[in-house]
């Protein structure tokens, strides 16, 4: 199973290069991190974007981008667009972003999923490498349900169990986070909680467990009214996926790693392979771990059935 | 301004120990008291049956302290006559007991008979940021469910105030979204957006409101320089107004539990302190909230 972004790393220069269109790579932190991403054998990169600063940042960071393939495009909806019809066509295995508004690229995997009738909902998963934990923890959707309701929430879930079970855990645990407290009421966070609990339980996302448990004073002191001790965490009752509230909730706890000592890795996961979506201020050497996650869950995607 | 939960409490002692009273308190309240009246900060005046209070105080360090106990043999008028007592200026602050949260927060928003001071309450957490040396507030994180555009203002008032309350001079805030760009679809932007306008039209005084901020932003300044943003508030923030609850609550959590950031509280928006037991605030920092109500008290009408 893989437990680590280093176990992505040792696998991704296993597995790789997978070809990949990187999405207006205009930017040095991206084309910084195609580069590495390149020179450790994880990709073969297709860059699409604006020519002249394309060139202009490889320049910068010392890259001779002369023998790949490169696409025109200045256009930021028509290189998402091409990017993504590439991927879902078999062109390619990986799409990732550049300088592109991270909606576009949204709009254009919407696009494919309706046309390849997939019925696939699009949703973000984001990995958090926590010191001391012995897993991965997937938060999601992190990116693009602004406020899902019950029917998208089981979809997204649906979609982060099958990219946990890609990294060989065949029962995912899952915490179903809501802001319930003594007070103001049931939460319709809560409400969601239980009717997924419910489905959790006919089977309708078949191996896994939600966890009862949605806050993370529950999961880390298994319940509201223990004395809060920070030291010891139990890595046994940590969950393997969050499932966040909505849009304002997952975005704000998924980039706490700006803040703790945590490492994150993101990802959309759509019928036809990942699309890797680094934050516009995420580093390079960040960038390359998320591209490295998205090698090797392509690889294992091979074969699946989503 | 104090920059951390020892200056507070140091800051606090200075004031002169407050009365508090305790509804319904059980052994753990008891302990508390304890500590907060050996250090000096409170008086406790426990308000229960009276039989049962003394045999509780038994071999327990309060029992030697100054203390007060008001009789009154049925739990359910122990929380009206704490308050009572509050309101008829026998008593400076008030704490949870073993009072139920919802039950307290009902009899403290009263508009007849409790605590209360303007249209809403709103909780703030208080965290210690050892690296930085400094303390920052997040709210609202136990309180407000949905707030609308008016609510989140008045929430955005009581952390001013409670940041004027520590010495934060000209808080600098972050008008929390999941994106930093207006979104039409995403509400949490629009109001952000909106209250920093009125930050800027100066409607908050020297306070400067950033909005919308993604956390990224907010937290590092090269972040938010990489997606063309600049501002003072940008990897320096005081105040983190999030959106809603389950953000709010969700995001203290993790500070606590992912950052292992000491952490402690306060209500805004009542006449007098309210201590609020919060899950997430450890035993020791309940303490702290003891030495916060009680810079609250010194500062008088104006705290919440």
């Amino acid at each position: 199973m893989i437990r680590s972004l280093d176990d992505f790393a040792r696998i991704a220069r296993e597995k790789g290069p997978k070809k990949l269109a990187v999405l207006a790579p205009e930017d040095e932190e991206f084309m910084l991190a195609v580069k590495t991403s390149w020179q450790k054998g994880y990709i073969e990169p297709v860059l699409i974007g604006n020519t002249e600063k394309m060139k202009r940042v490889a320049e910068k960071v010392e890259f001779d981008i002369g023998g790949f393939e490169r696409i025109v495009g200045d256009d930021r909806q028509a290189i998402a667009d091409l990017g993504l019809s590439m991927l879902f066509s078999g062109k390619l295995e990986i799409v990732s972003k550049g300088q592109i508004p991270t909606s576009y690229i949204y709009r254009s995997i919407i696009r494919e999923e309706n046309r390849a009738g997939s019925g696939m909902t699009v949703s973000v998963v984001s990995f958090w490498e926590v010191p001391g934990l012995d897993h991965l923890i997937a938060l999601t959707d992190t990116g693009v349900s602004i406020k899902p309701d019950i029917k998208a929430k089981a979809e997204i879930l649906k979609n982060a169990l099958f990219v946990y079970r890609l990294l060989g855990n065949p029962k995912p645990r899952v915490a179903v986070l809501s802001g319930q407290r003594e007070i103001g009421g049931a939460l319709g966070s809560y409400r969601d909680f239980d009717l997924l609990r419910r489905a959790a339980a006919a089977g309708d996302f078949g191996e896994c467990e939600i966890l009862d448990a949605t806050s993370f004073t529950e999961i880390f002191l298994g319940g509201r009214d223990r004395p809060v001790d920070c030291i010891s965490m139990d890595p046994g009752r940590m969950p393997h996926i969050l499932l966040v509230p909505c849009l304002d909730t997952g975005n704000i706890i998924c980039k706490l790693d700006f803040f703790l000592d945590v490492t994150r890795c993101s990802l959309v996961a759509t019928s036809r392979g990942p699309v890797c979506i680094p934050a516009r201020s995420d580093t390079s050497d960040n960038i390359v771990q998320q591209l490295a996650m998205c090698v090797v869950v392509t690889d294992r995607m091979k074969g699946e059935v989503k | 301004m104090l920059r951390s939960f020892k200056e507070i409490l140091e800051a606090a002692r200075d004031g002169g120990a407050k009365k508090v009273a305790a509804p319904c308190a059980g052994k753990k309240d008891v302990e508390l008291l304890g500590k907060a009246a050996g250090s000096g900060l409170t008086i406790p005046c426990l308000v229960g049956d009276g039989k049962a209070i003394e045999g509780m105080l038994k071999g327990v360090p309060l029992a030697s302290l100054e203390h007060e106990i008001v009789d009154e043999k049925d739990p359910d008028k122990a929380l009206g006559r704490s308050i009572a007592l509050i309101r008829e200026g026998r008593a400076d602050m008030l704490m949870q007991g073993s009072v139920d949260h919802q039950a307290l927060l009902d009899a403290v928003m009263d508009a007849r008979s409790g605590l209360r001071r303007g249209k809403l309450t709103s909780y703030i957490s208080v965290f210690q940021l050892p690296k930085t040396g400094k303390l920052i507030l997040v709210t609202d994180t136990f309180i407000n469910n949905n707030p609308t555009l008016a609510e989140k203002q008045l929430i955005l008032e009581h952390a001013l105030r409670l940041a004027d309350t520590l010495g934060i001079d000209a808080p600098k805030v972050a008008a929390l979204a999941a994106i930093e760009q207006i979104n039409l679809n995403i509400p949490s932007t629009l109001d952000a957006a909106i209250l920093s306008k009125m930050s800027e039209r100066k409607q908050f005084g020297k306070a400067v409101v950033e909005g919308p901020l993604d956390i990224d932003c907010a937290l590092s300044e090269a972040a938010a320089a990489r997606k063309g943003l600049r501002s003072v508030v940008t990897g320096n923030v005081d105040i983190y107004l999030v959106p809603e609850i389950d953000t709010g609550h969700l995001l203290a959590e993790a500070l606590v539990f992912f950052g292992k950031l000491e952490s402690a509280g306060a209500i805004m928006g009542t006449t007098n302190p309210v201590i609020l037991n919060v899950p997430f605030v450890s035993a020791e920092n309940r303490l702290v909230e003891f030495a916060i109500a009680a810079l609250m008290c010194k500062k008088g009408e104006d705290h919440a």
